[in-house]
């Protein structure tokens, strides 16, 4: 194959010597640090960093972070354990074993619940799915880190108390 | 015959047919319905069947209305779908809705039936509903709902008209009249799990199934019972690799819409921990690589000296197991009395082994335990078992013991394998394709449902690969070729296509 009669792109261009110093172009490059520098200095409020985590961004009142399980008054969880979330999931992140519960009235209740946060896509669908207003996500945490897999695996404790923050 | 009008097309059907199996057959679907069952008697109590039939005044339930001449039938009308959302709106009256606890949602007859013709507001303005009993344990195997119930008395009929048994009834009236046992009686009997299946509502529960799995996540594959002669056809409901349930598939000829409870439960040996999942030589796990050229020898045609065939083998692998052993009178079963137990007068056989037919089929004959044990003795050469446990009965044990050189090739960890120098883990019946032979000599073929737990490998195949080592023209490689190979051997007109049986089984020489 060859490239004669082709256009030539901007790297066979022949650069003057002046030019293949670029002493004038990183002068100008410094020129841009330096100019924002004395801008930031000087004006520390308009400065777009954010000096987490001292400071953190307020979000939206409707932000879906890490899930959380209600309680009913006296404490046990209101999931009865449908698995309306663990169908509706397109992460299927949610694995729930159901048992019989001793009291007649609730009938159903999920003996163990997990939700693995790593797959979670924290789409919101199990909230909207669940009919018994038992998931949500509403704790506005989203500072999910572990230094394990296992430890982003969580369970109905966890979810049911949702006292730390980030991971179990 | 009569020739009648269904939604302005034309039809002809015999006499005496019921108006719902015309419309059935009309619509390609069934009507709207929770009480009729086609296995049962009519009842007419749901009401919700309701058709149009010009030149009658009132609308009429197509359960209960056998076709006549001439008859013009609406099934799509207006009248008619109002009908029906009156019908099932007074039916959810005292429903308690309570879905997402039921076991039953997912392939519920009024949540089915609501999404296809209710969709109304309810006009019902009360706040409370009557209440009822809820989770009653009613037997071994069944636990009710008594406000889930719609009353269509199905469950009912079952037990007076199928088993004869009578433990159901509805007791009260009105809006009180609910399904219950009387005082001191359980609904303990066989096929009392039949009456959770005709439930078309979660009033009657499994309790084996009961919040085991939501019925949506479920696959199905269309099976045939292993638990007796008998062969009911089952669907094979799983998911993940993990059987949950059977269900009875309809089939007029062999077990028309039920099965009994102790056929549900073989599901459950499928998941036992005593299941071979890696070939053992002696007590050292071994790995099929290894095992290639030791099978080789043993199953050559001069040092195979005797094949004991289980009436739990499929019948594919009853005629390879000839195939491979050259001659009949190298390939028994035994022992006879294997496997016979009590049966009734329903379906449960006494034969609890699901092919012995087929033994008969392919030239197999049976030994009592004291001449297999002979056999087994008498026998130069390898001795291959082919599944089930021979060596329950003792002298065969002692047989096997003695003669050192025994291959086992099955499912389960028991006598027979404790007996073998090599055993081979092989497919359960819901592992594999098959036919299985049932007691009235109907070939009914079965679907693989799930995956072969570890290393186990399909029967067929390894004596497929041992016949092809023998004989270098067999090419047995797929199901197929040994099915074309088994219908040319056994059957009459060998060009019937065993892949292709018909949905209710094949009887050869018989009425099909």
């Amino acid at each position: 194959m060859s490239f004669e009669g082709l256009p030539q792109g901007s790297g066979a261009k022949e650069k003057s010597f002046k030019e293949s110093l670029y002493l004038w172009e990183v002068l100008r490059g410094l020129g841009v640090t330096l100019r924002h520098l004395v801008r930031n200095i000087f004006h520390t409020g308009e400065m777009p960093t954010m000096q987490y985590p001292e400071e953190k961004r307020v979000y939206s009142d409707r932000f879906r972070g890490r899930h959380r399980l209600t309680k009913r008054e006296d404490g046990s969880p209101r999931c009865v354990a449908c698995q309306m979330c663990s169908t509706v999931c397109p992460a299927d992140c949610i694995t729930i074993v159901a048992a019989e519960h001793p009291d007649v009235e609730i009938e159903k209740y999920p003996d163990s619940f997990e939700i693995d946060l790593l797959r979670c896509v924290y789409c919101g669908l199990c909230e909207e799915a669940c009919p018994c207003d038992a998931i949500r996500m509403d704790t506005g945490i989203y500072e999910i880190a572990a230094d394990s897999r296992e430890k982003f695996v969580v369970d109905k404790d966890f979810l049911l108390n949702n006292t730390t923050d980030g991971t179990r | 015959m009569a020739n009648l009008t269904i939604d302005g097309k034309e039809y002809e059907f015999p006499d005496g047919t019921s108006l719902f199996e015309a419309c059935r057959e009309a619509r390609g679907e069934a009507l709207p319905h929770f009480c009729y069952h086609p296995d049962l008697s009519v009842a007419g109590v749901c009401r919700l069947c309701q058709v149009e039939v010009e030149g009658m005044p009132k609308l009429t339930i197509a359960c209960n209305t056998t076709v006549r001449e001439g008859m013009v039938v609406h099934t799509r009308s207006e009248k008619v779908k109002r009908a029906s959302q009156q019908i099932l709106e007074m039916h959810l009256i005292n429903h308690p809705v309570d879905c997402p606890i039921c076991d039953q949602a997912g392939e519920c007859g009024l949540q089915d039936q609501y999404m296809e013709y209710g969709l109304y507001e309810s006009n019902v303005t009360q706040a409370t509903k009557v209440l009822k009993t809820k989770a009653k344990v009613i037997g071994p195997q069944v636990i009710l709902d008594q406000e889930r119930c719609v009353l269509c008395s199905r469950c009912v009929r079952f037990c007076n008209e199928v088993t004869g048994t009578g433990e159901l009834g509805i007791f009260n009236r009105g809006d009180r009249a609910l399904i219950d046992v009387a005082p001191g009686v359980e609904l303990d009997n066989n096929y009392s799990l039949n009456t959770v299946d005709i439930c078309p509502v979660g009033a009657l529960t499994s309790r084996d199934f009961r919040f085991v799995k939501r019925v949506w996540m479920l696959k199905s594959a269309d099976g045939v019972c292993p638990g007796c002669a008998t062969g009911c056809n089952v669907r094979i409901d799983h998911e993940g690799g993990r059987v949950y349930r059977l269900k009875p598939r309809r089939n007029p000829e062999v077990n028309g819409s039920w099965m009994c409870d102790r056929g549900r439960m073989t599901y459950k040996a499928l998941h036992d921990e005593r299941r071979l999942t890696e070939p053992r030589r002696g007590d050292q796990e071994a790995r099929w690589a290894e095992l290639q050229d030791e099978l080789a020898t043993a199953l050559d045609k001069g040092a195979l000296g005797l094949v004991v065939v289980s009436p739990h083998q499929t019948l594919e692998e009853m005629y390879l197991a000839v195939r491979l052993a050259g001659s009949p009178g190298k390939v028994v079963s035994g022992p006879a009395d294997a496997g016979m137990r009590e049966g009734d007068s329903l379906l449960l056989d006494a034969d609890r082994t699901p092919n012995r037919a087929g033994l008969g089929v392919v030239g197999i004959s049976e030994l009592a335990g004291k001449d297999l044990a002979a056999a087994v003795a008498g026998a130069r050469g390898t001795v291959l078992v082919l599944g089930g446990d021979p060596a329950a009965d003792a002298a065969v044990a002692a047989a096997l013991r003695q003669h050192g050189r025994v291959i086992y090739l099955g499912t389960h960890g028991n006598e027979t394998a404790g007996c073998s120098s090599l055993v081979l883990p092989g497919a359960a019946w819901a592992e594999k394709q098959g036919i299985f032979v049932n007691r009235q000599g109907r070939w009914q073929a079965f679907q693989q449902a799930i995956a072969r737990p570890g290393n186990a490998r399909e029967d067929w195949r390894i004596l497929a690969e041992a016949v092809g080592r023998q004989d270098e023209e067999a090419a047995l490689g797929s199901l197929k070729s040994v099915r074309a190979a088994l219908a040319a051997a056994v059957l009459a007109d060998p060009s019937i296509d065993l892949n292709k049986l018909p949905e209710h089984g094949f009887a050869p020489g018989g009425e099909n």
